[in-house]
């Protein structure tokens, strides 16, 4: 990949997460990554494109983290699951933490039939899967059930995180995400 | 009509409960009822951003009910409400406000077990004095010492036991699936009571973190050092399992 297309898909990040998507323009992308609209153009043809490609590699960026620290960390699927929400804590309290692009992304694009949006609800969607396969390895009868309920703790944890900063909402989702684990195994 | 702006939604939590937590935990079975209301037209629902009325609404019940942090309560149970209601007009067959509902229950608990634990604490008949005493009589001295002293010998008289402990620890093992399992079942022992906890100002700074973490947040130790540790502490904690709602009734 080019090294200058991976300079522009950073800096966008950066500002996306620190400004918002709809209030960092084009022109401040190309002032602060120092290159050119023409050089942006010509690796994402529109804004749109550029911040797909964003929300897909920062996706990426979170899922692989939480795999890898998962996998290096855990054994038993019963403990993948507990642990899952102490290392979305890590994530969410690390100094450079700056929002969950998805979950950022479909506020600022409230429209349905939006490709932003409908590529923030597929990632939502794909978290959820991704709990969900954790709680059928750990045999969890209702596993689907389970995987929504924690999504949902998830995701207003963050939205509580965006409005404030330290606001101790996910230390409290992480014990509630243990009672509803538990909950959930012992049935 | 926008739900979470209206002051119908506040009306109907007012009257939906004798309790503060069964208003807040209202808030997801209207909710529920009202998107599946038959005479509602999903284009006609809207679900804006939650007003200042409600979320001060919801702040004042967590108050009341005496969670550790109201406002954040309020405003995370107010966004998983709005989530959930999303969700169920695009899946309606998710249930996805009975789902909420019982997270919410979850947040409820995870604010309020501490407070409970913190007014146990503070009564004078707690278990801590039992011990703090049992230790003091040991050597000899019950009589003469005041009860703030009695903390600070129990205290060191644990810090001895620690020290104790520690050599006793070779190296730091990883758990097995055995040990992972006893504490689960430890921890989901400790819940179905009212526990007293261990004051953590008489723990040495250096078992602080794993008993908060281990012990009172319930976490699973990460190796067989911490366990050891964890299940030191354990064993002081001293739970009454009359059924809640039993004592509720008194």
């Amino acid at each position: 990949m080019s090294g200058l297309r991976q300079k522009i898909l950073s800096t966008a990040s950066d500002l996306f997460q620190t400004q918002g998507i709809n209030s960092t323009g084009v022109d401040t992308i190309v002032a602060t990554a120092g290159t050119t609209k023409m050089t942006l153009y010509k690796y994402f043809s529109s804004k749109e494109l550029l911040i797909l490609e964003v929300l897909k590699e920062g996706h990426q960026d979170f899922q692989t983290w939480l795999n890898d620290k998962l996998s290096a960390n855990t054994k038993h699927p019963a403990e993948k699951l507990q642990k899952l929400f102490d290392y979305i804590e890590e994530w969410i309290t690390a100094p450079d933490f700056n929002g969950i692009g998805f979950i950022k992304a479909s506020a600022e694009f409230p429209r349905e039939d939006n490709p932003v949006h409908k590529l923030s609800t597929e990632q939502s969607q794909q978290f959820r899967e991704y709990i969900k396969q954790l709680a059928t390895e750990a045999n969890i009868k209702d596993a689907d059930g389970l995987s929504l309920q924690l999504s949902l703790l998830f995701k207003g944890a963050v939205q509580a995180e965006h409005m404030q900063r330290g606001s101790d909402a996910v230390k409290y989702a992480k014990i509630a995400a243990k009672i509803l684990i538990d909950g959930s195994l012992t049935r | 009509m926008d739900i979470f702006d209206s002051p119908w939604l506040i009306n109907m939590l007012a009257k939906s409960s004798k309790t503060p937590e069964g208003r807040l935990l209202g808030l997801f079975d209207i909710l529920n009822d009202w998107l599946k209301a038959p005479s509602l037209e999903q284009a006609n629902v809207t679900l804006g951003a939650p007003n200042s009325l409600l979320i001060s609404y919801c702040v004042e019940e967590a108050k009341s009910l005496g969670a550790e942090n109201p406002e954040l309560l309020a405003e995370h149970i107010v966004l998983i409400a709005q989530n959930a209601a999303r969700h169920a007009i695009t899946q309606p067959e998710s249930n996805s406000l009975i789902h909420a509902k019982k997270v919410a229950l979850a947040l409820i608990q995870a604010q309020t077990q501490k407070s409970v634990i913190a007014a146990d604490i503070k009564g004078s008949h707690s278990a801590l004095y039992g011990v703090a005493a049992s230790v003091v009589i040991l050597i000899g001295a019950a009589a003469i010492w005041a009860p703030m002293f009695m903390h600070s010998q129990s205290a060191q008289a644990q810090l001895a036991q620690q020290e104790q402990l520690n050599t006793t620890i070779i190296q730091n093992k990883a758990l097995t699936a055995i040990d992972a399992s006893r504490m689960y079942a430890k921890y989901e022992q400790m819940r179905q009571g009212t526990c007293q906890f261990p004051e953590v100002l008489q723990i040495p700074d250096e078992h602080k973190s794993i008993y908060l973490e281990n012990v009172v947040g319930g976490k699973l130790p990460n190796d067989l050092a911490d366990l050891s540790v964890a299940n030191f502490y354990l064993e002081k904690v001293r739970c009454n399992f009359t059924p809640m709602l039993m004592a509720a009734s008194k």
